[in-house]
């Protein structure tokens, strides 16, 4: 069945993965000698892979980490550690390294298991990249505006709203997206490898307006600055660098396209005479960003008065009530944690039998009950063709 | 049913439909042979077992019970062979349950009860000889031996379909009987 894993396993990497094992339960070399009988040194030379495991030392090493056998001897797709990539980052930003750790070490993973499934399922991510937006020494709105209609040409997205922002940048340019839960002054980590490709955290529990923007604020990294591994948060700077404030622009062009939002502004003018806060709730909705953004942008194009956001806050404006007295839907969104194309990988490859239920719920984060409900509702979302079904080629289906 | 070995090794495919069922301990009485679990299906898949039914809990504590009136053994690696068979499989699979399952009961000469897919044909391709048996087959066993009448087959069938959220292959050999059970009013 399998040649003995231990013996053909590279063992420098079996002691690193052991050692961040030990160090996340906070346990000392000492415990975790005790844990195997053996002696401090013992421990040292194993993490330092200096020393061959016995399976069951690996087994109860496992188990004192709470760590599945699997997660330290199963082929992992190379890449290059996101904690090397955010060293920098990580380093400038003093006590917000704690706090944001752990959404980066989650995206990882996430994006690990994303090429995982790529290789179990010989799948890879098709990837749609332009080439990196050349930026330096040049007008931030300028640039900021161009590149989002650049973007929006090379996509094929018009001057319209972009409905399942999400979806499209996943699909169509072919970044790996993952929702995540963060502290709330974060809002969106960004990474690349030259094996994943751009690789994007959004905080989850942010409102779908704000992950939009989010989205749209870290695709500019991906376009502009593809190499330069960031994580953003509230008043992150005392003093804005460029590329952050070309990323601040790049959203209100990329989501409200001047020609488009000109012109739908005229149209609601013309139509009632005057442009109220029913047209201003109205339009926001059909763009899916805030009503604040908007303001601003109408106020930007001269097509609003200064100071309007500010006149309206000053009123006592409700913006959650006026959506709902005026029975505005929730934004169409997606909030699963993984990609679509993460989620259908995963259940074709339990469909085949190439993972077991385990394996599917692991790569969902789920458990096992919450993987059967999933499993179910993506089976019925491939149009209801169920299992054997679904996978064969219908270009090659004889009449 | 008839199974050819001692014993047989639930996965934790079959623990977490046995538990939905609500029937578990007369189930598990009906099975001719030791019926056993691993540590690490125990250990990993008693979460689960507890958002099975959030007000009572009862598929955690059936689970508890059969293994306090023995009609459950909990069983650990014996030997290091064992031991590092499970490593090698958890490296091919990447699952510790099923890895586990299938290292005890091979080196013991058990049989498995699973439906993952991925599992039973790892384990056929390892041991041929050993009989692998489905939820469904269990269930059926039990029906019969205990003359199960058709509306209380129909709702432990459902219980599993509801809670297990558990449903059979369309390619399962016991697809149409489950089928046919599930609609007899």
């Amino acid at each position: 069945m399998a040649s003995n894993i231990l013996d053909n396993i590279d063992l420098r990497t079996l002691g690193e993965l052991l050692q961040q094992a030990r160090k996340k339960c906070g346990m000392t070399q000492d415990d975790a000698a005790k844990v195997i009988d053996a002696s401090r040194t013992t421990m040292v030379a194993i993490e330092k892979g200096e020393r061959r495991l016995k399976p069951t030392e690996l087994i109860k090493l496992a188990r004192a980490y709470k760590r599945s056998v699997s997660d330290f001897v199963r082929p992992r797709p190379v890449a290059q550690p996101f904690e090397v990539q955010f060293r920098a980052a990580m380093k400038r930003s003093g006590e917000e390294e704690e706090q944001i750790k752990p959404a980066i070490l989650r995206l990882e993973e996430l994006c690990q298991n994303y090429l995982e499934l790529e290789g179990i399922m010989d799948a890879p991510l098709p990837q749609n990249y332009p080439r990196e937006y050349e930026v330096t020494d040049m007008p931030i709105e300028l640039v900021a505006e161009s590149i989002a209609v650049a973007e929006r040409q090379r996509i094929g997205l018009g001057d319209g709203p972009i409905p399942l922002l999400r979806d499209i940048l996943e699909q169509d340019v072919g970044l790996r997206i993952f929702y995540l839960e963060m502290p709330p002054k974060y809002s969106g980590i960004y990474s690349y490898d030259e094996r994943l490709g751009g690789c994007i955290a959004i905080n989850g529990k942010h409102l779908e307006e704000r992950r939009r923007w989010s989205l749209a604020h870290e695709y500019l990294h991906f376009l502009a600055h593809r190499r330069k591994p960031v994580f953003d948060f509230d008043n992150q700077y005392q003093r804005i660098p460029e590329s952050e404030q070309l990323a601040n622009a790049f959203p209100k062009y990329f989501l409200m396209p001047t020609s488009g939002l000109l012109k739908r502004f005229n149209d609601m003018y013309r139509t009632h005479g005057k442009f109220t806060p029913t047209n201003l709730f109205t339009l926001a909705h059909y763009y899916g960003v805030s009503v604040e953004a908007l303001v601003y942008r109408l106020e930007e194009m001269k097509l609003l008065p200064s100071g309007t956001w500010e006149r309206l806050r000053d009123r006592g404006l409700k913006v959650r009530k006026v959506q709902q007295e005026l029975g505005l839907e929730e934004i169409p969104q997606r909030t699963d944690m993984t990609p679509l194309h993460y989620q259908h990988l995963a259940i074709e490859a339990l469909d085949q039998g190439l993972i077991t239920e385990g394996r599917f719920a692991d790569f969902l984060n789920v458990d096992r009950l919450e993987a059967r409900r999933i499993a179910n509702a993506l089976r019925e979302h491939s149009s209801g063709i169920m299992e054997e079904a679904t996978h064969f080629d219908l270009r090659q289906v004889q009449e | 049913m008839q199974i050819a070995h001692s014993h047989v090794v639930l996965d934790a495919c079959c623990i977490l439909n046995l538990c939905a069922s609500g029937q578990m301990l007369a189930i598990l009485k009906s099975i001719p042979a030791q019926v056993v679990v691993t540590q690490v299906v125990q250990d990993y898949e008693l979460n689960t077992l507890q958002r099975l039914d959030k007000e009572d809990n009862e598929g955690a504590i059936q689970f508890e019970t059969a293994i306090a009136q023995g009609l459950l053994k909990v069983v650990d690696f014996e030997s290091e062979e064992e031991a590092e068979s499970f490593v090698n499989y958890a490296a091919v699979l990447g699952d510790d349950g099923e890895s586990a399952t299938c290292a005890i009961a091979i080196h013991r000469g058990w049989a498995i009860a699973t439906d993952d897919k991925a599992a039973i044909s790892f384990f056929q391709q390892g041991a041929p000889y050993l009989q692998v048996i489905s939820t469904l087959e269990i269930i059926k066993h039990w029906s019969e031996e205990a003359g199960i009448d058709s509306s209380a087959l129909r709702d432990t069938l459902n219980e599993i379909r509801v809670k297990g959220r558990y449903m059979p292959h369309k390619s399962h050999s016991l697809r149409n009987w489950w089928e046919a059970a599930m609609n007899r009013s």
